[in-house]
This record gives structure tokens, sequence and C-alpha cells, in this order.
């Protein structure tokens, strides 16, 4: 999927990642998509590369679920855009996500962790 | 889910809108207007990928690629449509004719009466009526003391139920100017609340309405639909019956025609007490009507059971008050070594008439259908798999390219689905049709609408045949494996589906199926000739026959009434001769007794029967209906009530009771021996009640000399056509009454014909769906043959090259049909033999092991076989083995 040219360290989102940065970032505030790449990106220290394909499918797929909602505004600039906004469902699917999110990582964490064990036994 | 919330324009403005934001913020981060819009598209990536994955998720993508198919599917089919209108054709033919006999089985055999909680109603029925009675009908008729003392004693009934017709056929009514004539019952004042019938218009009877006699009315919904245009406002509007004013009460809930099975009832009035609307039309007997005659036993009589109680209970409650009411009239008790009659509670459930009437042949009519059913769902799988098989590279190829073997599934079963709707829709609109024709024929006169059971019924059958026809396939479709399609040619790829042996079997199962259709076809047709070929015995060509039911205050002026009547019909011009008779031949009405032959009843044979068959008729009667006196004379307008009592007998009753003897002179009278009468003639024995009936003993008595005299039939000799003398006989009969109509004029070979409309209907249908089995069956084998010789063609080809003449060619391909053909006889006529074997009682004049019929079977079918496979053979003997072999 990924068309952009991959010559920094910026690395793919994992699969599911992108619905958890989505309702992160909207918890600011409502946003419109272009604003939410932007934010994610920097938020994440340009680590991320948010394909933007991905996040507007992503975007109409929470509002499916009614984790977020949508209607056209106008931007700080004064331009037509969508803006999103989470919903009480989205904000409880946000910490019900996030909680899974961080004991993933903690157990990640764990593994990669115990590099001394690893080492003892190779 | 089948609306989508947003459009793809709005995503894609969403998306144009993201590309300006994100120019807006380069810009502003320096770099020049045309780089910034560059960059931000170069950043979104691929605009038409993301919207293609909106569009996809946006959908719901089964209902999506349901319609691809669906297009898909319809574009192929569109592609031969000879195959999609054949399978189209052949299902809608055989679904629509299983749903027709279906929806006409439904009505008459399975559907409940409509009332409310059918099954605690009952029957009642005897055993046999006590001696000295009368009878409608020996075990369903009950004298009006019966229906009085269950009405007020019995108590396992409540309530209990009388009704009885005004007349055995029409009665003669009024609304308005014109007479005209409908079919009413009277009843108890608790008919429609104790069955529970709704009025939805006006009101039903009370018990107070039958004990005063009420003049009222109800009309049925189907009467009122057709003679009254659902006008409200007949209610309280008055409607003679025979001349007695009623006032219309209420209409009966639609569906409703009564609780007899065969007729429809068209209004009802309480039972009532007076001359002119005696039970079934009847004249007094000694000056008493069926309420006071206790020795008539003319009544029907239906009961509800009490709450709670159990037949067994109520039955056991009933017996005695029965039996004790039987002799009421009768000096109180049975005649010495008589049984009293027993009294029995049968289901009414359902119309009790019609399934002695038609379940039989309707029965027998729906095995049929089935087979044809059978045979046409055959031919569709197989024109599917040879279609199918033909179709095997496409089928590789696909595959090859990637489609799943869900993929296919799904697109045979789209295919399926869409013949079997068209077939469906088809087959429904026809089913209708030949349900109405169906119910005309056969004389049905209830509802005969398809509902909801048949509904479910076809819709089973349907699905039933979606899933075989999507199934079936699918074997041959998968076995096109992928690497098939790397083999080049189509003679190869096409080589394992040319051997399918499920084919050969189908096509032998067909053709015995369709010999047992044939030869059940065949004895009915040949039933059918041997009826209408019956020679009668008497001339019924320019015979016309209508009633009258005049309104007769005394004996003789009922006399008076037809004497004037026949002088005036007489008098027409084109008329030949006219005369009067208490029952019309070939209705199958009679009057059946015992009679004194010589001042004794006659001894007979142990076991023989003495009955007698009776008439009452006028002078010319023989004449006119062109029966040939064989000794003395014809009754006369000399005979009259002052002449001495004259009678008529046929050869019958000579052979059986004055056998050797010169009848004439002797005297033959009543079976109590109060009317006696001298045989006067003889003639030749002719049919009387129906066509198939075999001769009886008949005699006929001078309607002027009994003491008895009501309504008659008329029956005229004329020339030309008989019917058009109705208008001026119409005309003659109300110059002397001008309330009387016509009843049921037709001619009298019409009426002849109706005894046998059953088994024309029943022979007719057996001969249309034998003719259809050999289609459908001519259709799939050459749908089958001409498949097999297209997959040969290569094979043809070289053996032609190397040598084979065209000759062994044909022979080749004639010989594969020949083995189907004789595998579906040696199957076929055990099964036949069977088949005509149960339909024994319905034949006439022909054995169930006709061989005549056996082999016209065998030889239809070898016919068939040959032109179905003539055109495969000559194609296959016309094949260029030069070009052939070229498209290797």
């Amino acid at each position: 999927m990924a068309t952009q040219e991959n010559n920094d360290d910026r690395i793919a989102l994992l699969q599911g990642t992108l619905d958890l940065l989505i309702l992160k970032t909207l918890l600011l505030g409502p946003c419109h998509g272009q604003g939410v790449a932007r934010m994610i990106q920097r938020q994440s220290e340009d680590v991320f590369l948010v394909d933007h394909g991905s996040l507007y499918v992503a975007l109409q797929r929470l509002e499916d679920r009614k984790w977020i909602r949508a209607k056209w505004g106008v931007s700080e600039n004064n331009r037509k855009a969508r803006f999103y906004s989470l919903t009480p469902k989205g904000r409880e699917q946000l910490a019900e996500k996030a909680g899974e999110w961080r004991r993933l990582t903690r157990a990640m964490g764990l593994i990669l962790d115990a590099s001394g064990g690893l080492g003892e036994e190779a | 889910m089948f609306r989508r919330k947003r459009t793809a324009e709005d995503f894609a403005a969403e998306i144009e809108a993201h590309l300006e934001l994100e120019a807006d913020e380069l810009r502003g981060e320096g770099l020049s207007a045309d780089e910034a819009q560059r960059k931000a598209r170069r950043e979104f990536g691929n605009v038409r990928a993301a919207q293609e994955r909106f569009y996809l998720r946006g959908r719901w993508v089964a209902l999506d690629k349901l319609l691809r198919d669906l297009r898909f599917g319809l574009r192929s089919l569109r592609q031969s449509p000879g195959f999609a209108a054949t399978a189209i054709l052949t299902l809608a033919l055989g679904i629509g004719a299983n749903t027709a006999v279906f929806s006409v089985m439904n009505a008459v055999l399975l559907r409940s009466l409509p009332v409310s909680d059918p099954d605690r109603l009952v029957y009642l029925r005897t055993s046999n009526p006590p001696r000295g009675t009368g009878t409608i009908d020996s075990n369903e008729t009950f004298s009006y003391p019966v229906y009085d003392a269950l009405r007020h004693e019995g108590r396992g009934l409540s309530p209990v139920i009388a009704y009885v017709p005004l007349s055995g056929s029409k009665v003669a009514v009024r609304y308005g100017a014109q007479p005209e004539e409908a079919e009413g019952d009277m009843v108890s004042g608790a008919f429609f609340s104790g069955l529970g019938v709704n009025l939805p218009l006006g009101r039903g009877f009370s018990d107070d309405d039958e004990s005063n006699h009420a003049p009222l009315a109800v009309l049925s919904y189907n009467y009122w639909t057709r003679r009254f245009a659902r006008d409200p406002a007949v209610l309280g509007k008055t409607f003679y019956v025979s001349g007695v004013p009623m006032t219309i009460v209420g209409v009966a809930a639609q569906g409703f025609e009564g609780v007899e099975g065969g007729g429809s009832t068209d209004f009802w009035i309480p039972l009532q007490n007076r001359r002119e609307l005696n039970a079934w039309g009847n004249p007094p007997q000694d000056g008493k009507l069926f309420m006071t005659d206790s020795t008539w036993w003319c009544m029907r009589v239906i009961g509800r059971l009490a709450p709670g109680v159990s037949r067994e209970q109520a039955l056991a409650q009933l017996q005695p008050v029965f039996q004790t009411a039987a002799y009421v009239g009768l000096g109180g008790s049975p005649m010495e070594g008589e049984k009293r009659p027993v009294l029995s509670l049968a289901d009414a459930k359902s119309f009790p008439g019609y399934d002695a009437m038609y379940g039989n042949p309707l029965r027998m009519l729906m095995a049929m259908v089935g087979l044809v059913l059978l045979i046409a769902l055959a031919n569709v799988v197989m024109l599917l798999m040879a279609r199918n098989a033909a179709r095997q590279r496409e089928f590789s190829v696909r595959q090859a390219l990637g489609a799943g073997r869900g993929e296919l599934l799904r697109q045979l079963l789209t295919e399926s689905l869409i013949l079997v709707t068209a077939g469906g829709a088809l087959a429904w609109g026809f089913a209708l049709m030949a349900t109405r024709l169906l119910g005309r024929w056969a004389q049905i006169e209830t509802s005969l609408a398809p509902d909801r059971t048949v509904l479910l019924f076809t819709l089973g059958v349907l699905a039933f045949a979606g899933l075989l026809f999507g199934l079936a396939p699918l074997r041959v479709a998968l076995k096109g494996r992928a690497e098939l399609a790397l083999k080049t040619s189509a003679a190869t790829s096409n080589m394992d589906a040319g051997k399918s042996r499920t084919g050969r079997i189908i096509v032998a199962l067909q053709m015995a199926m369709c010999v047992v259709l044939l030869v059940g076809g065949g004895l009915l047709v040949r039933t059918l000739r041997n009826l209408e070929t019956t020679p009668l015995g008497m001339n019924v060509d320019g015979l016309v026959v209508f009633g009258v039911k005049p309104n007769i205050p005394s004996l003789a002026e009922g006399r008076a009434f037809y004497v004037n009547l026949l002088g005036k019909l007489r008098a027409l011009p084109g008329v030949e001769s006219a005369t009067v008779m208490e029952e019309r031949p070939g209705s199958w009405w009679s009057d059946n007794g015992d009679m004194q032959v010589d001042g004794k009843l006659p001894d007979v044979a142990d076991g023989a029967s003495r009955t007698v068959r009776s008439n009452v008729v006028g002078p010319d009667v023989f004449r006119t209906l062109g029966v040939p006196v064989l000794a003395g004379r014809d009754f006369a307008d000399s005979d009259t009530a002052a002449s001495p009592h004259v009678g008529i007998i046929n050869e019958e009753f000579a052979k059986r009771f004055l056998s050797g003897l010169n009848p004439l002179g002797h005297t033959i009278g009543s079976d109590d021996g109060r009317y006696t009468m001298t045989i006067v003639g003889l003639v030749k024995n002719h049919r009387y009640r129906s066509i198939d009936e075999e001769p009886i003993p008949m005699a006929w008595y001078e309607y002027a000399q009994i003491p008895m005299v009501g309504s008659m039939h008329v029956e005229m000799r004329v020339h030309g056509d008989p019917l058009s003398i109705l208008p001026a006989a119409r005309k003659a009969v109300q110059q002397l009454d001008p309330n009387l109509p016509l009843i049921r004029p037709m001619t009298q070979r019409e009426q002849f014909e109706t005894t046998i409309a059953q088994q024309v209907l029943f022979a007719r249908l057996a001969g249309f769906f034998g003719f259809l089995a050999v289609v459908l069956v001519a259709t799939g084998l050459y749908g089958t043959l001409a498949y097999r010789v297209s997959l040969r063609t290569a094979e043809i080809g070289v053996r032609m090259a190397v040598g084979a003449r065209r000759g062994q060619v044909v022979w080749m391909i004639l010989k594969d049909s020949l083995v189907l053909t004789v595998a579906g006889v040696v199957i076929g006529v055990p099964l036949a033999m069977v088949v005509a074997r149960a339909l024994t009682s319905s034949l006439y004049g022909v054995k169930a092991l006709d061989g005549m019929s056996y082999a016209l079977a065998v030889m239809g079918l070898a016919v068939v076989a040959l032109v179905a496979s003539a055109v495969p053979a000559g194609r296959a003997a016309s094949v260029d083995p030069m070009r052939a072999l070229r498209t290797e």
C-alpha cells in the first residue's frame, strides 16, 4: 500500500494502531483529516508514516462504528473541511484500546528488555 | 444497510479539501504554490486507491457482488437464449401444473370448513333409517322429530344444527322484477352462531327466528358479490323465495358457502313451515310438510361438541335420545326383527362429500403432475449439466485466473436463481389460470383461489429446484481444474463430461416415467371415449330440458297447470313434442324403492335386489325421449285422473319380475299396495341416472293419476338448435305465472354429460399431462443426444477419416438412444402396471392391463426417441472429417 518512498527511518503503522492514534488525536478536540495526519506525524516526532488513503478509510470505518462523528465546517484558514470529533462511545473505546496497547507494549518490553537471559542461553 | 450514508463524491471532496489544506500548510512552510501542491499530492499517495477502498467499504459488499453475479448470470443466459427459454418454460409448466393441482387439492381436501374451531364440529350419521321411512340419504339425513329431540335433550352437543335444501337443485327467487334461480337452504336458528360463521354485514338468525319461521334471508358472500355487486343497501330489501317475501338481514363471511361439498349455497332462510317452502321442494305428502311428517328423514344435522365433552361421551349421551326419537310417528318401537338404527358422529373438519367425489382422482392427478415435475426438473438439470460441461473451459480459465470455488458456486447458484425466479413467476401465472379452468371443468363451485398453503408449497418446490440446479452442475464445473485450461483442444477438455453416466441414467428414468404417464393417460382417454360413445338408448339430439316449480295450492290446480303448460309448449313453432317428468334423466337423481307386482312384493333369489327405480311422467314421454316402445303404448293425453291407472315398465323389470310372461295387463303398485296400476307398455332399457350405469328395473307412473303433484322438469323435442326454443318457452311459462324462472335449462345431452364430467376432466388432464411428459422427455433426450454428438464431433471425424460410413455413424448415435429407450421401457412397464391397477376404479370399458394401451405407450416412446435422435444423428452424419479434425 505504501507508495511513498521510504528513504528515512519512519516506520509503517501496525495494523490496528491507526484507529487508536486517531481516537487519541481527536481527544484534544474536533479536527479534519489533514490535521489528524499532521498531528500524528508531529506528535510521534515524525517516526510514524501515515498513509493518507488508509487514514481516510479508517476515519470512515470509525464513523460507521459511531465512535466518531463528522460534519463539514470551515478551517482556521477559511478552507472547507470535514471535521471529526469523538463520540462518548469513541471515548470508551479509546480508554479500552489504550489499556490494551499499554499491556501489549509492557509485555513486549518485558521480553525485549530481558536481553541478559537471551544471551545466556545462546 | 442498503443505503450508503456517504456518497463517493463527498469522500472525493474531503480528499480534495485535504490536499488544499496540506498545500496551504506547505506554502506556510515556505514552498512555492506549485511545489506545495505537488508535494501534497505526493504525500497523500494514490487518491484513486483510497477512493476505491472507500467505495468497497461503504457499500454492502455481498449485495454488490450479488448484483454483479446477477448481471453476469443474465448476460451469460442471454448468450444462450434457447437454453434459457427451454429451461424456464419447462420449469413453468412443471411447477405450474403442480401448483394448480395442489391448489385444487388444498381447497377441496385439505382446507378446513371456514368456521371457528372446526375440530369440535361433527356430522350426525345413522347406520340406517327405521323401516317405514323415506329418506334423502339413508345414512346422512334425519327426521324433524329426531332433530327436535336431539336439540332439546342432547346435552352432548351444543348446539345441534339442522339444515335442509329448499330443492335438489335451485329454487325460484326474485329480487326486483326478473325471476331467477338460486341455491338456498333452510337452517336452524343456531346455524351461524353455532358454526361460528361471521357476518361482515347485518346479522344471522336466532332461535326465535327459527321457532317463528321468520321471513328472513342471509346471502352468501359469493352470491352477494355476483348478484348484488356487494351493495350494502340490500339489507332490509325484500327477496322472494318461491314467491314468499323474505327480508335480507345479513351477508355471511367470505368463503363460507355452506357445509356441503360440491355446491355453493347462495342464501339461507330459517326453517319454514309452509307449503311453498317444503324441504327439497317436495309437495306435501298426505298434507304433511317436513316438520310434521315424522317418517320423512330429510334433514342434515351437524353439531358442536359441548365444552369439555369428548366425542365418545357425547355419543353415549345422544344414543338413547336418538333411538327413541327415531320411532316417533312409527308406533314408538321397531317392528319385529328390526334393529334400532345406531347414531354415529363423523368428522366435520372439511367438506364431507368432497373426499368421496374428488379424493381419488385428485390424488392420482397429484401423483401424475409430481411425475411431470420430476421429469421437468431432471430435464433442466441435464440441460444445465450439458451447458456447464460445455463451459468447462470457461470455468477452468476463471479458476486459473484466481476465481475461488466459492465464486464459481455463487455464480452457478445465481444463474439457477434467475432461472427459478423466472420459471416460478411464470408458473404462478400459469397455475392461476389452470386452477380457474380446473374449477370450471370439475364444476367445483368452492373458491379455489390459492392461499398461503399453496404459496408455501410452490415456494418450497422452487427452493428445492433452485438448490438442485445450483449444486448438480457444480461437480462438473469443479472437475474442470485450472490446469485443464492449458489443454488447448476443446475436444480433449470436454472428454470427461462426454462420458457422464448420470445423464444416461436420468434419461432412462425419464423414459420410464413417460411410459407410466402414457399408459395412465391412454387408459383414461380410452375410458373417456367409451363413455362418450356409450349408447344411451334414447335419442338426445334435439332434446331440451328445464325445470319449473309452480305454486300449487291443490292437486287439481297443479294438474291443470301442467296440462295448460304442455298445451302452450306444444303449440310453439318448431316443437315436435313435449312432456313433463318429476326427475330429469342424467341428473344422478332417482327415486328407488320396492314395488308390488300382482298384489305382492316379487320373490327374488337370495341376495338379489328388489329395488325398482321409478319416475313420474307425462304423456308422450317415450316418443319425446326417443325411447323405443317394444310392446303396448306410450302414455297419452287420454290418461287422466278419471281414467284407469296405467304404468309402463322397462325390459329389465319384465325380465326380473315377470320373467317369461307377457307383461302387459299385469298390475304393479307402490310397496304398501295403496296405489296400483296396470302395465300398458314395455320400453327398451335406456340410461337413466347417468351414462355409466348398469340396467336396473324401472317403472313409470302417469303424473295426472297419482295423488301428488309438485315441481317438474319439462322435456321438449324441437327442430334445430334445442336451446333456441328457450326464450319462447320462458314466455309461455311466465304467461301462466310471472314468478317462474326456467330452472337449469340445458340440452339433454349436456345433462347426461354432467354425469361423466369428472371422468372427462380427469381423462383430459391425464391426457394432457401424458402429452406434456412426452414433450419434456423429447426435449430432454434431444438435448442430451445433441450435446453428446457435439462433444464427439472430433471422434466422429476420426472414425470417418479412417473409413466409417455415414450409416455406421448414424447407427452409433441411434443405438445410444435405443439402449436408453429399452431401459426406460423395461423399468416403465411394470411401474405402469402398478399404477394402472390403482386406476381401476376410474376406468370404464377398458381393463387395467389393456395390451393396446401399453403397446401404444411403448410405441409412442419409441417414436419420441427416434424423432429426438434424428436431428443429432443427422448432424453426426454430416460431420466433415477434415473440418472435425482441423478443429483439433
